[in-house]
């Protein structure tokens, strides 16, 4: 069976986002970049369903050169090779955009499923596979918690978090494009071995031209989605603590809630 | 009358070949056996323990001939030492008498023990041989009657000690008969055997009844010590060559001293997963075990109820070794077929439990080590199969994105002293010191305290020193001790890159485990720098009159020892004196204090894992506290200061006892 994970480099989600002064972007100064949290999850479950039905493990990451960090590091969990999309003309590029270029690079590649997470944690927009599996025509669940492949590999059962904490089994067939949610497996810790041989798996690098598209496909001009700029969410107020005997703290809270939340 | 006796007296010397032979053959026997058990060792990889021979030399007479660790506990201390230079001196007889008999007396026709010297001579051995009886009752009566916990008995315990008994027993009834029949007077100097031939007399006989008496009492104490000396090699005696040996090849790196992997990017495998993977010293550990269980005694581990007991490590590694040696001796791949050590002989709950406190070594009378195989053993867990609990994992990838455990991201490092006007060293390298604030000092909020606190100290004694601000990064002490060697070699090494641009020489640190791994890790990777710990430095502050301490504080203290500081690097004076010197502060102390301090249950990692297992280890440590009636717990540690206030909470001792940091308890007198 082989596996195409679709993978993102992402800031830590310890990171204290600054904004740029220009507005236009964030202060990339003292960011560690890590591995899109939910995409550990996709390759997990890509290696073991390899482990499971055997086949290979590809991993295909769009981003600039900083993002071989870590494709190194889902080599090193045992995944067999990757395809990195590193142009300049990429950076700006929209969800649909950026499903377009992965899809270019995923066509000729032989597969027979497509995972990747839910969502990346540093813009969270959450389409990007959606997209992906339109333009490859695909059957496509998000937010899977439960993954299980026939012995055919023909079709696959698949459980999916929906609203309100229930839970929907659907049937999928095979080639899918699936997107992980936390919850699906326990992600590995990469052994030292497998550290030390993905020092020595074949990463390709693909540019604009390898994948045979103009520079007005992609980017910021290839998008629909404009960015006008960035600001912070406000600074959430401190919380208040009410304190007295309990009939007192029972008055000032109605009142606090009467007045200044106007819920009562 | 010549003062002397006839040697081989009543059984006449034409037993000389038949006792020889049997010598012989039970000599064969032992050395057959002894090579079996070389043969194990040699499973193991090459370690030099030769190097410093008068050192060890001398280790082997202070710690072997002078029982010094195993006289720290009286009553098996005493017990041993009777049996020890008991037997030794009635070997050292035999073999004088073996001397005069086949060597001088054959060729030269002359004996030397006669007269005075025969009296002397006599007297020491019937005196040694009376401690040695004396000995050997003490150990039946407190292995089989008092039965502590520590001691497994096997069957083989209880036979060595009484064939011990009867090769006594039997020596004095030879003496006591051979005096009851020959009669000479000067033979009040065996005094032991005297005593011995009045019983006898008492009893009286028939004619030539103490002859025959005397034979048979003659063949069973020969063929008793020949036997014993044939079992050694087979049974728990080899520590009488095994342990005297492993006192002499004992460790003399630092006692915090964790051995590096090397070539971690060439290596196959890292880490303990066969017996091949340890050093022979390793292996040959588990043969100079005699099971005395002081270790078990002493760990916190298994005083908390958890699954380990580091007696239980080394025996089972023991008694799999052998089968092993078995098994590779007819095939050598037959260790490639038997699945790893760790999981299986030692159960990963054996290995996660340590704390790597280090107190089973320091009690051990024969230097076993301990630490450094859970680590060889846990290194092959996570390096070559990732198997850890979930919180090992986040801590691993807290370490390899912020470079500290806490989940806070590394930028925000320094933020704990943007308020106060330290130097930043990448600011200002004109610094005699660095600070090291280490992970806790920089991110936990009580811990953060304690950093500022010292700030504050230093300024007031005038140091010119710096931090390193948000380019700090963990020194890697725990991840090494965790088994992720690859990880911290990676920290450890960024940090002497980062020390080796600003010039750093001199560290003070805050936290013991960050001092012990600059003292005695970093010169593995070629970073030397003077450290100190801040007890230490603070106290030579004061001494030096740079920091005066002006204000009493009425307080009663208990001092806590930190493992790291304490066992690992011999600092216990520092912060008993800095708690001295403030005006009305009482200091007292535990009953496990010092080398036997009790740890607080964080080191090994242990502070980022879940203590699922038995009771919690640091509500254990404040009840002691408690029980010295002391107000304040004092630390020097931000581990130890982390657990000990965390079970003061959870014990709700909040209105009895507060943990402090020294510092802090200094900073109130200034």
């Amino acid at each position: 069976m082989n596996i195409v994970v679709c993978m993102k480099q992402v800031p830590d989600t310890e990171t204290k986002i600054k904004i740029n002064p220009e507005g236009r972007g964030i202060v990339t100064e003292g960011i560690k970049y890590v591995m899109n949290p939910y995409d550990e999850y996709a390759v997990e479950e890509a290696l073991k369903l390899k482990e499971k039905f055997g086949g290979t493990v590809t991993i295909v990451c769009m981003g600039p050169s900083r993002a071989t960090e870590a494709i190194r590091t889902a080599l090193a969990m045992g995944a067999d090779d990757a395809i990195h999309l590193n142009d300049p003309a990429f950076e700006g590029s929209d969800s649909v955009t950026t499903a377009k270029i992965l899809a270019k690079a995923i066509r000729d590649l032989k597969y027979d499923l497509i995972l990747a997470g839910k969502q990346a944690v540093d813009f969270d927009c959450s389409q990007v596979f959606a997209c992906l599996a339109e333009i490859l025509d695909l059957p496509y669940a998000s937010v899977v918690t439960g993954l299980e492949v026939e012995e055919d590999q023909k079709s696959a059962t698949v459980k999916r978090e929906t609203e309100g904490g229930i839970q929907e089994i659907i049937e999928i067939n095979l080639p899918a494009v699936i997107a992980a949610q936390k919850g699906l497996n326990e992600p590995r810790y990469a052994s030292l071995p497998g550290i030390m041989k993905a020092k020595k798996k074949p990463i390709k690098e693909m540019n604009l031209a390898a994948l045979g598209m103009d520079a007005n496909e992609v980017g910021e001009e290839g998008s629909k989605l404009k960015t006008m700029n960035y600001s912070l969410p406000p600074e959430r107020k401190a919380g208040k603590k009410i304190e007295g005997e309990p009939k007192e703290i029972v008055a000032q809270l109605v009142t606090l809630l009467h007045v200044e939340a106007k819920l009562v | 009358m010549e003062i002397t006796r006839e040697i081989f007296w009543n059984v006449g010397s034409g037993v000389r070949i038949p006792v020889y032979l049997l010598g012989l053959i039970v000599v064969i026997i032992l050395i057959y056996g002894f090579i079996k058990h070389v043969r194990l060792w040699r499973i193991g990889k090459a370690e030099n323990r030769i190097d410093k021979p008068f050192k060890r030399i001398l280790s082997f007479l202070l710690f072997g001939l002078g029982h010094k660790r195993i006289l720290k506990e009286p009553y098996p201390g005493i017990m041993h030492l009777f049996l020890f230079w008991g037997f030794l001196a009635l070997f050292i007889g035999t073999v004088l008498i073996f001397f005069q008999e086949d060597f001088t007396k054959l060729f030269f026709n002359k004996i030397f023990i006669f007269g005075n010297f025969y009296l002397i001579f006599s007297f020491l051995l019937d005196l040694f041989g009376l401690l040695a009886i004396i000995g050997v009752l003490l150990a039946l009566f407190r292995r089989y009657v008092l039965r502590p916990e520590r001691l497994d008995n096997k069957f083989e315990d209880g036979l060595v000690l009484v064939s011990l008994l009867l090769i006594l027993l039997t020596g004095f009834t030879n003496e006591g008969l051979r005096i009851a029949s020959t009669s000479p007077e000067f033979e009040r100097w065996s005094f032991l055997g005297w005593q011995f031939n009045k019983l006898f007399l008492a009893i009286g006989s028939s004619e030539g009844s103490f002859e025959s008496l005397h034979l048979v009492s003659w063949w069973i104490h020969v063929i008793l010590a020949f036997g014993f000396i044939g079992y050694i090699s087979y049974s728990r005696l080899l520590h009488l060559i095994s342990s005297p040996l492993n006192q002499f090849f004992r460790s003399f790196s630092p006692k915090g001293e964790v051995k590096p992997i090397l070539d971690l990017e060439n290596a196959e495998t890292f880490g303990v997963g066969k017996f091949s993977e340890f050093t022979w010293k390793q292996l040959f550990d588990t043969d100079a075990c005699t099971r005395c269980g002081r270790c078990q005694d002493n760990c916190p581990a298994y005083l908390s109820e958890k699954p380990l007991s580091p007696k239980k490590v080394i025996q089972d590694l023991k008694s799999h070794l052998v089968v092993q040696g078995k098994s590779l001796s007819q095939n050598k791949d037959a260790e490639d077929q038997t699945p790893p050590i760790p999981g299986n002989v030692i159960t990963e709950d054996e290995l996660w439990v340590c704390t790597t406190c280090g107190a089973c070594q320091e009690v051990c009378p024969v230097f076993i080590e301990v630490v450094d195989k859970v680590v060889d053993l846990r290194r092959y867990l996570v390096l070559m199969e990732s198997k850890f609990a979930p919180e090992v994992k986040l801590f691993f990838k807290n370490m390899e994105t912020n470079y500290n455990p806490w989940t806070i991201g590394f930028a925000t490092r320094g933020d704990w002293a943007k308020d106060l006007k330290v130097k930043i060293i990448a600011e200002d390298k004109n610094v005699d010191f660095l600070f090291w604030v280490g992970c806790a000092g920089s991110f936990d909020e009580r811990n953060k305290k304690v950093s500022r606190t010292l700030v504050n100290l230093l300024e007031k004694a005038s140091i010119n020193f710096g931090i390193l601000g948000t380019e700090e990064m963990c020194c890697g002490e725990t991840l090494r001790r965790m088994g992720n060697e690859y990880l911290a070699q990676i920290l450890m090494q960024q940090n002497i890159e980062l020390f080796n641009k600003y010039g750093v020489k001199k560290i003070i640190t805050y936290c013991p485990h960050c001092f012990n791994t600059f003292k005695n890790e970093y010169p593995q990777f070629g970073g030397n720098y003077e450290v100190f710990h801040h007890t230490e430095f603070l106290w030579d502050l004061i001494e030096k009159g740079k920091l005066k301490l002006t204000t009493s504080v009425e307080m009663s203290v208990v001092y806590h020892d930190s493992c790291y500081l304490g066992r690992y690097n011999n600092i216990y004076d520092a912060p008993r004196k800095l708690l001295e010197s403030v005006e009305d502060t009482r200091l007292s102390e535990m009953e496990r204090k010092k080398d036997r301090s009790f740890c607080c249950g964080a080191g090994g990692g242990r502070m980022w894992m879940e203590e699922t297992l038995g009771k919690r280890i640091n509500q254990m440590r404040v009840v002691q506290a408690v029980e010295t009636n002391a107000s304040v717990l004092a630390t020097a540690c931000p581990y130890c200061l982390t657990m000990l206030e965390d079970g003061i909470k959870e014990k709700e001792m909040e209105q009895m006892i507060s943990a402090l940091d020294v510092a802090e308890l200094l900073e109130k007198a200034l």
